[in-house]
């Protein structure tokens, strides 16, 4: 039993192992197919990572608060502006707390830099590392005389890097450093200003609140102070609490909040739990997930669409092997055991590839200066991620057997030895008003027609890409009418975030419906070769011939790009949720271009394999048919 | 058509195979009744679409009958599941093609032992059968050459080194001169002849006369039926001077 | 035993009947076996009545014409030349075979499908015989191509047969 399994692996490998060498082209393709899609899966997995737990890296890595305390300014006239002491005395010690940091003061400004101005909050901070929430920098050097440190997000969207020139207020500054901060969410905070306070989510009715895109920053406490005019008074003091049970943060919070009703003896105080923080960080998040999930989903389709077309086409010569191989004996199982061996050879050695190309380019895009939300660490690919991966990719390994396993096992030996495929359909009426159309519409609709499931997954695939394509035209469209909430002239980050992942999905999508595209059009050569070289021989040019070919692609090509654009429209309606925008429909020669950008894409892509097929003379075809 | 004396290696009873339904029925087979003796080379001849082919292919396992009885060394075989067709096709059938149908990316040697391989002999044991088989088609000198490398007859002669890989208790050919010139038909009609002298087995559908005098035995066959039988031992020999036009 | 033939032998160099029959046999190879040994004396006889060759008994003086040396005339050697230039082919000799079937079928006499198959059965064993003495030869001997010739018009003429067999047998099928 030994002895048999171990000829039957050795030549398992071997059939295996030898015909991925000597047909290179198509191990070739396969394998780019499944290492754009893994590449793109990885990169989403590692994002995912980022993205998804910003507010917990952060809180992390700056010993974030678990509640914040928003407590009101006691003006005494001749002392300046002074924090409750006995609000902050009770808070300090209530219950639970085992830790605190400020009260810190908290000034408006104006910030003006490169030319623009936005309205700006700014902590007053010792130079001295605090014991709860010390915001981490990212770039430069914390607070000290004459230098201030940007909330990340908002320096992003402000420009301005260290060693920058700014103004608050009128007064001079440098930028001494670039920090992120758990204790409220980056900008654009959703602010909602009430009693002095700044909360993350909205009051209840009858307060009356305004909200405001505030960018944070951090400067010494003395200068604080002195930023304080008549007109921009200390707004409040916060200060960071930390429990000794993270869960009760809620409880804790309500307690004391003055929104609470019930009774308040320290006054107007605001008081929110970290869970409340966190929801306005994952508003922003969900915007990224919203972009990134329905891409990687498009990209993994279109992905699977190409695989179809390599396994389910009549490559050279795969039926003719199988009828060999079960004319001299083999079962069909040992048959499919080449197959499978073939294609996971290919699938791990893509994985891999996948891996490498996602985990290198993960970086590029959550590069701090990229303004991506997200904590200080990089990207990092975990474990169960990479076996994620890995096994996706055997999947598609498996999946695309299946079908040339069955079909196998079903195929009489004496047919596939005579490599006949699936006969072509035979569609009279077609061919007869295929005949009144100039020789390249002619032949492109009677190889169209010749194989109608190859056509259906051409317009799928195109319908994919132009689905990707509108939504990020669908999504300009929408940033460029709704201005976001009182920003000025400043860049919106959050659509810069999601423009610049759009514009990597685009990217990837792009990518792999060129691929597709080069492969169907390269199965549909293959499979009309004998037609092709039939035609040349009866005195069609080899331009004929490949625009033929071209417009085999292209006529399936145009209901899947027009198909597109209410799916497009639909999936960024879907992604974006209900509620926070409205949607706008891109102008109609927006669309148009796209559509037609995307034919002639098509037609021109098409046109290599096509042109590479008849270079062949078509004696040498024609004869090698006979053998 | 039976043949008294000797075992059957393989015969048939009544073998019928159509395709088709209605009036696009095409019996390819039509009540065929076959005995092959061991040993015995049986030819069987007719014009294109007489069915000869489909015959060979049902003989060995290629193909299901669609009614009827088929026998290989006394195993009942035309109900046989795919697995133990499989198993039949490399343990007791050799089949040659017209076409070849060598692996185009495996050397001469990997070609010859791929049955042996399937049927699970250790690697060496089957690279050493393979060799010796080359030697005795006289290709020992090409073992390592892909089919690419070889003449149309060379490939031929490769085919059949890996027809006899697993010692088949029979040997069946289908137009195996088909697609070769003449030299490289004289070649394959040597080895044909030195296998028949060794005692093989050998079934060969042809429709050409000089590859069916190899044979002990010729059936005629048209429209899926078989319509004479020639006995090619003993007869009169003929004087070879008056063929060649010298008067007697 | 054609008259050129027998001259031909003679043009490079004068030689005995013997010599001469060894030369044709070698020539001939298996398909010289059977030949009548006589047949080439007859042939120098009337090769010599008609001035063709000459002949002169050997040193050893017997009489007998193996013994004899044969020898060409400028009119034999014109001969061969220009027979060497000639360009004629054997005549088939079909009508024969296919007036019978003709014949057979016209009279009723007997079924020309029958006589078809018997003459197939007869010219493949001939066919038979033949290739397994052109096997025998070693490789591109020149009697194995004799051989081969031999084989291949048997071939011929058996895929003559099988026409004659499709026609015959539908014309009975339309007639039925």
């Amino acid at each position: 039993m030994g002895r048999v399994l171990l000829s039957r692996t050795v030549l398992v490998g071997r059939l295996a192992g030898r015909d991925l060498r000597y047909r290179p082209a198509q191990a070739a393709a396969l394998l780019l197919v499944i290492a754009a899609a893994t590449a793109t899966l990885t990169l989403g997995l590692a994002l995912h990572g980022v993205t998804s737990q910003p507010y917990q890296r952060t809180r992390a890595a700056t010993n974030g608060p678990d509640v914040v305390a928003y407590l009101p300014v006691m003006h005494r006239p001749g002392h300046g502006s002074s924090p409750p002491a006995q609000a902050a005395a009770a808070l300090t010690q209530a219950a639970g707390v085992t830790g605190h940091s400020g009260p810190y003061p908290l000034v408006g400004a104006v910030l003006r830099a490169r030319g623009a101005a936005a309205p700006a909050q700014a902590e007053g901070r010792s130079q001295a590392p605090a014991p709860v929430d010390q915001p981490k920098l990212t770039a430069g050097r914390w607070v000290r005389p004459g230098g201030v440190v940007i909330e990340r997000t908002f320096a992003g969207a402000l420009g301005v890097g260290v060693g920058d020139r700014i103004t608050l207020n009128g007064r001079p500054f440098t930028v001494a450093g670039i920090a992120v901060t758990a204790a409220s969410p980056p900008y654009p905070n959703l602010c909602y200003t009430s009693g002095g306070g700044c909360h993350a989510s909205p009051p209840d009715q009858g307060q009356h609140s305004v909200a405001t895109s505030i960018g944070l920053i951090w400067i010494t406490a003395p200068e604080a102070g002195r930023l304080a005019t008549a007109a921009d008074p200390v707004t409040s003091y916060v200060l960071n609490l930390k429990l000794s049970d993270p869960a009760r943060a809620g409880a804790f919070a309500r307690r004391y909040d003055a929104a609470t009703p019930g009774r308040h003896p320290f006054g107007p105080v605001s008081v929110t739990a970290w869970p409340g923080i966190a929801a306005a960080d994952g508003l922003l998040v969900q915007d990224e997930q919203s972009v990134l999930s329905p891409g990687a989903w498009l990209a993994c389709l279109l992905a699977v669409a190409s695989v179809a077309v390599l396994a389910g086409g009549r490559m050279a010569e795969r039926t003719r092997r199988v009828g060999l191989l079960k004319a001299v004996g083999s079962t069909p199982g040992l048959v499919a055991a080449v197959l499978l061996a073939e294609n996971l050879i290919l699938a791990l050695a893509a994985a891999a590839a996948g891996l490498l190309a996602g985990w290198l380019a993960a970086p590029l895009i959550t590069n701090p200066g990229a303004g991506l939300v997200g904590s200080p660490g990089a990207p990092s690919l975990t474990l169960p991620a990479a076996g994620l991966v890995v096994a996706v990719a055997l999947a598609v390994a498996l999946a695309a057997t299946f079908v040339p396993a069955v079909r196998a096992a079903r195929t009489s030996t004496v047919s596939a030895l005579a490599d006949a495929a699936r006969p072509p359909r035979r569609r009279a009426r077609l061919i007869a008003l295929s005949a009144r159309l100039p020789v390249p519409l002619l032949l492109g609709l009677r190889l169209t027609a010749r194989r109608p499931r190859r056509a259906v997954l051409t317009a799928a695939s195109v319908a994919i890409t132009a689905t990707g394509v509108v939504a990020v035209l669908t999504f300009h469209a929408t940033a460029g009418q709704k201005a976001f909430g009182g920003s000025g002239g400043l860049a919106n980050p959050v659509y810069d975030r999601d423009e610049q992942m759009l514009a990597v999905l685009t990217i990837v999508l792009v990518t792999l419906a060129v691929l597709n595209v080069i492969v169907t059009a390269w199965a549909t050569v293959l499979d009309a070769r004998h037609s092709a070289a039939l035609a040349r021989a009866l005195g069609a040019t080899p331009q004929q011939v490949s625009a033929g070919v071209s417009a085999a692609q292209v006529l399936p090509a145009l209901p899947g790009a027009l198909l597109g654009i209410p799916l497009g429209i639909g999936l960024f309606a879907a992604a974006s949720g209900a509620g926070t925008r409205v949607l706008a429909i891109p102008p109609a020669w927006w669309l148009a271009a796209a559509v037609l950008g995307t034919l002639a894409a098509v037609a021109g892509l098409a046109a290599i394999p096509a042109r590479i097929g008849g270079r062949r003379p078509a004696a040498a075809i024609l004869q090698s048919e006979l053998a | 058509m039976s043949e008294a004396g000797g075992i059957a290696v393989v015969g048939a009873r009544a073998l019928r195979k159509e395709y088709g339904r209605d009036a696009g029925l095409v019996r390819a087979v039509d009540g065929v009744d076959l005995d092959v003796a061991a040993g015995e080379t049986l030819a069987v001849m007719g014009p294109s679409g007489c069915g000869k082919s489909t015959l060979l292919h049902l003989l060995g396992g290629l193909d299901r009958p669609t009614s009827g009885e088929l026998w290989l060394a006394g195993q009942r075989i035309d109900q046989l599941g795919e697995r133990a067709l499989a198993r039949l096709r490399r343990e007791a059938v050799g089949f040659v093609f017209q076409a070849f149908h060598l692996m185009d990316e495996l050397t001469a040697a990997e070609n010859v032992e791929l049955p042996a391989l399937l049927a699970g002999v250790p690697p060496r044991k089957a690279r050493r059968r393979a060799t010796g088989l080359l030697e005795q088609v006289g290709l020992a000198d090409r073992a390592g050459f892909l089919p690419s490398a070889l003449s149309g007859g060379q490939r031929q002669r490769v085919a059949v080194a890996r027809a006899l890989a697993n010692e088949p208790l029979v040997v069946l050919a289908d137009e195996p001169t088909g697609n070769l010139d003449s030299e490289a038909t004289l070649d394959v009609l040597r080895l044909f002849d030195s296998l028949h002298t060794a005692g093989q087995t050998l079934v060969i559908v042809t429709h050409d006369a000089r590859i069916a005098a190899t044979a002990d035995r010729l059936i005629s066959m048209r429209d899926g039926a078989f319509i004479d039988q020639t006995l090619l031992t003993g007869g009169s020999a003929g004087n070879l001077g008056s063929l060649a036009g010298l008067e007697g | 035993m054609q008259q050129e033939v027998v001259l031909a032998l003679l043009a490079k160099e004068p030689s005995h009947g013997y010599e001469l029959r060894t030369r044709l046999r070698q020539a001939l190879g298996p398909v010289g076996d059977a030949m009548n040994a006589g047949q080439i004396y007859v042939t120098l006889t009337r090769l010599e009545k008609a001035g063709l060759v000459t002949s002169e008994p050997s040193a050893g003086g017997a009489d007998r014409p193996d013994r004899k040396v044969y020898a060409l005339t400028p009119a034999g050697q014109q001969r061969v030349a220009g027979w060497l230039t000639e360009v004629s082919w054997p005549k088939p000799d079909l009508a024969e075979f296919h007036l019978k079937l003709v014949a057979a079928a016209a009279a009723g006499l007997a079924d020309p499908i029958a006589i078809v198959d018997t003459q197939r059965r007869e010219l493949l064993r001939r066919l038979r015989d033949a290739q397994r003495a052109a096997l025998s030869e070693p490789a591109r001997s020149v009697a194995g191509l004799l051989l081969e010739g031999i084989v291949l018009r048997l071939q011929a003429d058996l895929r003559w047969l099988e026409a004659c067999e499709r026609t015959w047998t539908t014309r009975r099928d339309d007639h039925e």
